[in-house]
């Protein structure tokens, strides 16, 4: 008797969540058929790659035919000792590093200028802002290049004419110059999405707080310290938290600008795994290596999610420990 | 105004039946759409930008001669070549006749089954008509089968242009009026010297284009080999079977004279990021006065109407070539799918492409040389500058074939290094690496160790291989060399 109450109720516990389960899911049909398009997308040009690229790490492999030289886990160990990779993500953590304050910042004092009703033509303005980040990366970067060959030794003689250098510099070819340059671009470029997302935040704020503010006595840099800091923390730290994941996916404005030179000055782990699985330009360069890329895209993706979980949980206490005070 | 309105159900069902439709129709096979109604369309693929219009004449030519045969050519981008190539293959989307990459060798191609073998048609009398040891086990010939064969005549593969408005306004020239071609590394010093002092700095000696980071290396291997350093940049001197880019003193001291040139203001400034494609356009223009390139800067030039430029090779310090540019008898070029659909018709395109008219039309047009040497007369070209490439031809001998003389050389694997010559002449170049003896010499342990690891693993699985398969100790690198077969 005892037995069937232990095995039964657990069965009818679960026949009934089971039961329930389906009417939501037959409650949200619709929901499901949206989400499907992107599911089967995401399933197969994401999940699908990454569990068949896997397999390839365990293997020496040109990309020609199908992968036969096994050589267990000697690409994982090759990247770690690799000299290149360290630089590389040295070099993407650099760009972390200066693109995402930098933006952040700009963004969020360019939205506020823009969130001023008596400002005239702010659309004009936000669409002015915004238009980089509907030009593809691989043309700006095209175009900067383009803008720095071509022109460069104008700025060369315009500088040197002026007295700030008193030689020509091979901007994009001289490592003191070329990271700098990029993250410039880089930020000029995404400038606009955190700018749209810092104004959405802007306009959630009742304008009550600010006139009750004012009343109170508050200047607007008190306003800004106690109402829009506060009230833009969560939205901030999603901002925040995006800014870094696309920063850290830096790839086609290095690959354009520079393709990671000169002597990996401006090697990036992206384009350090895209020069690994394709070599280098017209048999120049590295020689292709798709195991060795793969296990370099595994391992930079490890080191990625370490750094997400702590960046994630970082955050968390200081929203809690601020709100905590709030 | 109306309006259509569609329930939700509708509005999916049309949804889905537009994306199945679109679907459809990208699963269907393109060529078969494209072929006429009768006759035969062959899918060519090849990386000829400047020689288009040689190939598009013989396509021309071709369907002309083979009424009811139509080429269809694809003309894809160069540096990913062997990519697309390899996904065609993969994907059952192979063209019927096709340029081989030249990375991986071509083993790995045959070994992959992805080519027929040609035996049917290149029969003896055929293959008569191409030099003596044109068809060689292990570069065209594989278990016996041939699968490709050579197009091009050895030729040097680099020169230096001069460009000469830019040397007669700094007042190079010869006591007739002529330009005064350099012919030593200082002669190219005091050229350099010369342009950049007499423009006031607006015009410099030399540029290059290094953004794909090719251009340094060539110009290590054109001067290297003019210096007597046989490997050049391409492969270990023959004589001792190793890499010697440290131990050759050559390189150290090309590289010197080149870092002098820069700190001296000779050199282009935006030479390390702008592409060869720009160093080109911008030599053209009169902004430096030499370049390094091959004979494939000619034809562009040409028709941009840039014709005032003169050509050199192998400067270097004495003004008599030490070393030389080193071709295989045989090599390869073209080949046919193992699924092409109409292999007949395939290969009546492939004996097109590789007959003597078209080689000489390849010649006169101004592409290069041809593999049939009666076609190689600086006679028959009009061109003054390509003539003067043509009258070069001297400067390319027949070097030592490793996999002449042992087949299964040509199986050995070696891995690729990091950095390399690329990387390691940037560095140089951009004072990124300071000590250069040093860094060559760790370029030329890490690719020795990369050859006696590759050996050592060939030997494990079997290969009857050993370092000294690459060592031709009896080589006199200013003669050319007869390979004896193993």
């Amino acid at each position: 008797m005892t037995d069937i109450q232990l095995v039964g109720r657990p069965r009818a516990l679960i026949a009934g969540r089971a039961s329930r389960l389906r009417r939501r899911i037959a409650a949200a049909r619709w929901s499901y058929l949206y989400v499907l398009p992107m599911l089967v997308l995401l399933l197969a040009f994401v999940i699908y790659p990454i569990i068949a690229s896997l397999g390839y790490t365990f293997y020496r492999w040109d990309g020609i035919g199908e992968p036969g030289d096994f050589v267990g886990l000697a690409n994982f160990a090759r990247v770690m000792t690799d000299s290149i990779f360290w630089g590389a993500l040295r070099n993407t953590f650099f760009y972390v590093l200066l693109v995402v304050p930098v933006q952040l910042v700009l963004a969020l004092a360019l939205a506020l200028v823009l969130n001023n009703r008596r400002l005239r033509g702010r659309t004009l303005y936000r669409t002015l802002f915004f238009l980089p980040v509907v030009t593809s990366a691989a043309v700006v970067g095209v175009v900067v290049q383009l803008l720095f060959s071509n022109f460069g030794d104008v700025v060369n003689d315009v500088l040197m004419s002026i007295g700030l250098t008193d030689e020509y510099v091979d901007w994009l070819g001289d490592p003191s110059f070329a990271m700098i340059i990029i993250i410039g671009v880089g930020i000029w470029h995404t400038l606009g999405y955190n700018l749209v997302y810092f104004l959405a935040g802007l306009q959630t704020i009742p304008d009550e707080l600010y006139e009750a503010a004012r009343l109170d006595g508050a200047g607007a840099l008190a306003s800004f310290r106690y109402i829009t800091v506060p009230m833009l923390r969560s939205v901030g730290v999603v901002i925040v938290l995006l800014s870094v994941i696309g920063s850290f996916q830096v790839f086609d404005l290095v690959q354009v600008l520079t393709n990671g030179g000169p002597y990996f000055a401006t090697e990036v782990v992206n384009t350090y795994v895209y020069h690994l699985a394709f070599g280098g330009f017209g048999g120049t360069g590295v020689e292709r290596d798709v195991g060795l890329a793969s296990a370099a895209s595994f391992f930079y993706g490890m080191l990625l999610i370490v750094f997400a979980v702590a960046q994630a949980l970082f955050l968390r206490v200081l929203v809690r420990r601020r709100g905590g005070r709030a | 105004m109306s309006a259509i309105q569609l329930s939700r159900r509708q509005l999916l069902g049309a949804a889905v039946a537009t994306g199945g439709a679109a679907f459809l129709a990208g699963c269907g096979d393109s060529r078969q759409n494209a072929a006429p109604a009768q006759g035969t369309t062959l899918a060519y693929w090849d990386w000829y930008v400047s020689q288009a219009p040689w190939v598009d004449n013989e396509v021309k030519l071709f369907q002309q001669a083979n009424g009811k045969t139509t080429i269809k050519k694809t003309t894809q981008v160069t540096d990913k070549y062997l990519d697309l190539v390899a996904l065609a293959f993969r994907s059952g989307t192979a063209p019927d006749v096709l340029l081989l990459p030249t990375k991986p060798k071509l083993e790995t191609h045959v070994g992959e089954g992805w080519l027929m073998p040609l035996d049917k048609w290149a029969t003896p009398e055929w293959r008569s008509r191409f030099p003596a040891n044109s068809f060689v086990e292990g570069v065209n010939i594989f278990g016996g089968k041939v699968y490709s064969a050579p197009f091009s005549g050895l030729a040097p593969a680099l020169q230096l242009y001069i460009h000469n408005g830019v040397f007669k306004e700094a007042g190079l020239t010869n006591p007739d009026g002529s330009v005064l071609i350099p012919k030593t590394w200082d002669d190219i010093t005091r050229a350099a010297e010369a342009i950049t002092s007499k423009s006031g700095g607006k015009v410099f000696g030399l540029g290059f284009g290094n953004a794909q980071k090719g251009a340094l290396p060539w110009l290590i291997e054109l001067f290297c080999r003019g210096a007597g350093s046989p490997g050049g940049t391409q492969s270990v001197d023959y004589r001792t079977g190793r890499w010697t880019y440290g131990t050759d003193r050559n390189y150290a001291d090309f590289l010197a004279l080149l870092l002098d040139w820069k700190s001296r203001g000779f050199i282009y400034p935006n030479s390390m990021s702008i592409s060869d494609e720009q160093a080109r356009a911008f030599f053209s223009k009169g902004r430096f006065g030499m370049i390094v390139g091959g004979v494939w800067n000619q034809a562009p030039w040409e028709e941009a109407g840039f014709k005032d430029y003169s050509l050199m090779t192998l400067p270097s310090p004495t003004g008599t070539p030490q070393g030389f540019f080193y071709g295989a008898p045989g090599s390869y070029l073209m080949g046919l799918s193992a699924k092409a659909r109409n292999p007949d018709q395939a290969w009546a395109w492939l004996d097109w492409f590789y007959s003597p008219a078209a080689g000489k039309r390849w010649v006169q047009g101004g592409y290069g040389l041809s593999v049939y040497p009666e076609n190689n007369d600086p006679a028959g070209v009009t061109s003054p500058t390509f003539k003067q490439y043509v009258a070069m031809a001297n400067t390319a001998l027949v070097g030592p074939v490793p996999a002449i003389r042992n087949p299964e050389i040509a199986k050995v694997e070696v891995a690729p290094v990091q950095p390399d010559l690329p990387d390691v002449a940037a560095g140089i170049y951009t004072g990124q690496l300071k000590d250069t003896p040093k860094a060559l010499k760790e370029l030329e342990d890490r690719l020795n160790g990369a050859l006696g690891e590759a050996v050592s693993k060939a030997r494990g699985q079997g290969l009857k291989v050993s370092m000294d398969d690459y060592v031709f100790a009896d080589w006199d690198i200013a003669k050319p060399y007869t390979t004896k077969r193993g």
